[in-house]
């Protein structure tokens, strides 16, 4: 295979890209169709719970962060393995990934919390938590949410900000620890770069970019219940069900994490490793 | 030069090297150097650190381009075709065989790792690959020590065990040249006789380039003796006149007879 020219590289990173889009849009309204209709089923129910229904679905939360993790390890091979390092898009894309992964998970939650739902429209009148003691009237209104689209594409935003960013860096880190002379050695015999991907790069550094994906998804499933904890104890008196998801996403975040942090420990970066 | 062609000149050269020039960045590696490789001789190539023996070979089997910001401009021509315009880079290295000077065993079995080579040329045939695998490993003098072994991890073997193995992985394809930078860095002198044993009876087979930083290797084994000293061709010529009294250049002597470098 010879080396593409420039105007073929554009046609193919085009037709990738347009893949990717497609896909995306495909996947995002069946999402949509399968979680709006959800919503509003919980929302009928118990209209006052912006909160647990925007944090509350684990269904929701596993498939969003699944797809974020897919788009996050997509986007870091592509920019890692494809764009040189000088590149535009790579330079913009890093220099946010850096910044958006730096902040602590907490403060997307209190983004959500105090930006997002106030200005959404989400918390018609109470802006922020309901407060407590009030929650008849405050679940009057609230209805309004009653079938709208916000919490879903809040949900979605919020996910994107917290999950892409942390898998992306975790995943070029582990792509970049897999050792050059590796690399080299394999394309010295006369592989391609589909072969040098498949056969050596991806078993290196798989573990790590597993790690770095569930440590990222345990940020957000802590945060989550986090606010569902404080929402339990401050805001509703009958705390049932919400006890339930609760303990559901405390533990799934602590399970992911102890399992992230076993695959670290097992699987040391690949150029410390001696393999 | 041209008394080397003149010299040589009953056969064609294999690799044509013209006005190579190389720099990372600002900073030069080889500064416009110009000789021929001819087939099946053993060419040495010393030189102290950071005369550009390595970024050279990185040259002819085209792993340069991995490295960020470097220029290559000259040219280098392997069969009559300059390696920087030719169109298969991955057929281009299968002509060339490269160990490394710390041993690189890929994260696969001894037998997987022999058998890469051929497997991404698209030899799928067990008995085929049995037959590589076993003649590799024998040329690379390990056979016998891991015959029994052969499904272990290629990262387990020892230092020199895997620099043998890297020798065996780039035999494996059969290449015109073998490309040996400081290959017995990590191995010990017995074995080292022994690969060198092994380099001698591949003479008839392939063409070798020896990069070495032991100037006694490249007086047992070369056919002739190429001198590089930051990014300079100072001198290229047979051993014998390297290595007599009275070589082409002071520092060549200075260099071989151990009083600098």
């Amino acid at each position: 295979m010879s080396r593409p020219n420039p105007k073929q590289k554009f046609a193919l990173q085009s037709i990738a890209l347009l893949t990717l889009g497609v896909v995306s849009v495909l996947v995002w309204n069946v999402l949509k169709k399968t979680y709006l209709s959800d919503v509003q089923v919980l929302s009928v129910a118990r209209v006052s719970d912006p909160l647990p229904n925007l944090f509350g679905d684990i269904y929701f939360f596993l498939s969003i962060s699944f797809l974020g993790v897919l788009l996050g390890i997509t986007c870091a091979f592509y920019l890692e393995e494809w764009l040189p390092e000088t590149n535009w898009v790579r330079c913009l894309i890093e220099g946010q990934v850096s910044i958006l992964s730096g902040v602590p998970s907490l403060l997307y939650g209190l983004l959500v919390v105090t930006v997002f739902l106030p200005y959404s429209g989400a918390f018609q009148r109470t802006q922020g938590f309901p407060p407590a003691g009030d929650l008849n009237t405050a679940s009057l209104q609230v209805s309004s949410f009653q079938g709208d689209t916000t919490l879903f594409y809040i949900a979605v935003l919020t996910f994107v900000l917290l999950v892409v960013p942390r898998v992306i860096k975790a995943t070029q880190e582990a792509l970049r620890s897999v050792p050059i002379p590796i690399r080299e050695s394999a394309y010295a015999l006369g592989a391609n770069r589909w072969q040098v991907l498949t056969k050596h790069v991806v078993p290196l550094s798989l573990p790590r970019v597993v790690a770095g994906a569930c440590r990222a998804m345990s940020c957000a499933l802590a945060v989550s219940a986090l606010f569902i904890g404080i929402y339990i104890s401050g805001y509703t008196i009958q705390p049932g069900q919400m006890s339930g998801r609760f303990a559901l996403f405390l533990g799934a975040a602590l399970l992911l994490s102890i399992f992230s942090s076993f695959l670290s420990q097992r699987y040391p970066l690949a150029s410390t490793r001696h393999i | 030069m041209n008394t080397n062609s003149d010299r040589r000149s009953h056969t064609a050269p294999i690799i044509e090297i013209n006005d190579l020039t190389v720099r990372y960045g600002d900073k030069p590696a080889l500064n416009g150097i110009s000789f021929d490789v001819y087939k099946n001789e053993i060419l040495g190539i010393i030189g102290p650190a950071q005369s550009g023996k390595t970024t050279l070979l990185k040259v002819i089997n085209r792993t340069l381009e991995f490295t960020a910001g470097t220029t290559v401009e000259g040219s280098v021509k392997l069969d009559g075709v300059d390696v920087n315009t030719v169109g298969d880079v991955y057929g281009l290295r299968r002509k060339i065989g490269m160990v490394l000077p710390l041993p690189v065993g890929l994260p696969l079995s001894i037998y997987d790792n022999v058998a890469f080579a051929p497997r991404t040329a698209g030899v799928r045939a067990k008995s085929e690959l049995d037959e590589i695998v076993e003649r590799c490993l024998q040329q690379a003098a390990l056979w016998d020590e891991v015959k029994d072994r052969l499904n272990t991890l290629g990262t387990k073997l020892s230092g020199g065990q895997q620099q043998r193995l890297t020798i065996a992985r780039a035999l494996s394809h059969q290449p015109e040249i073998l490309c040996l930078d400081e290959f017995s860095i990590a191995v010990d002198p017995i074995t080292t006789m022994r690969i060198e044993d092994v380099l001698k009876e591949l003479r008839a087979e392939m063409t070798i380039l020896l990069v070495t930083n032991l100037v006694q290797q490249a007086k047992r084994l070369a056919n002739r003796t190429a001198f590089m000293l930051n990014g300079d061709l100072v001198e290229i010529d047979t051993t014998d006149v390297i290595f007599s009294d009275s070589p082409g250049s002071q520092a060549t002597y200075d260099y071989v007879n151990g009083t600098f470098g």
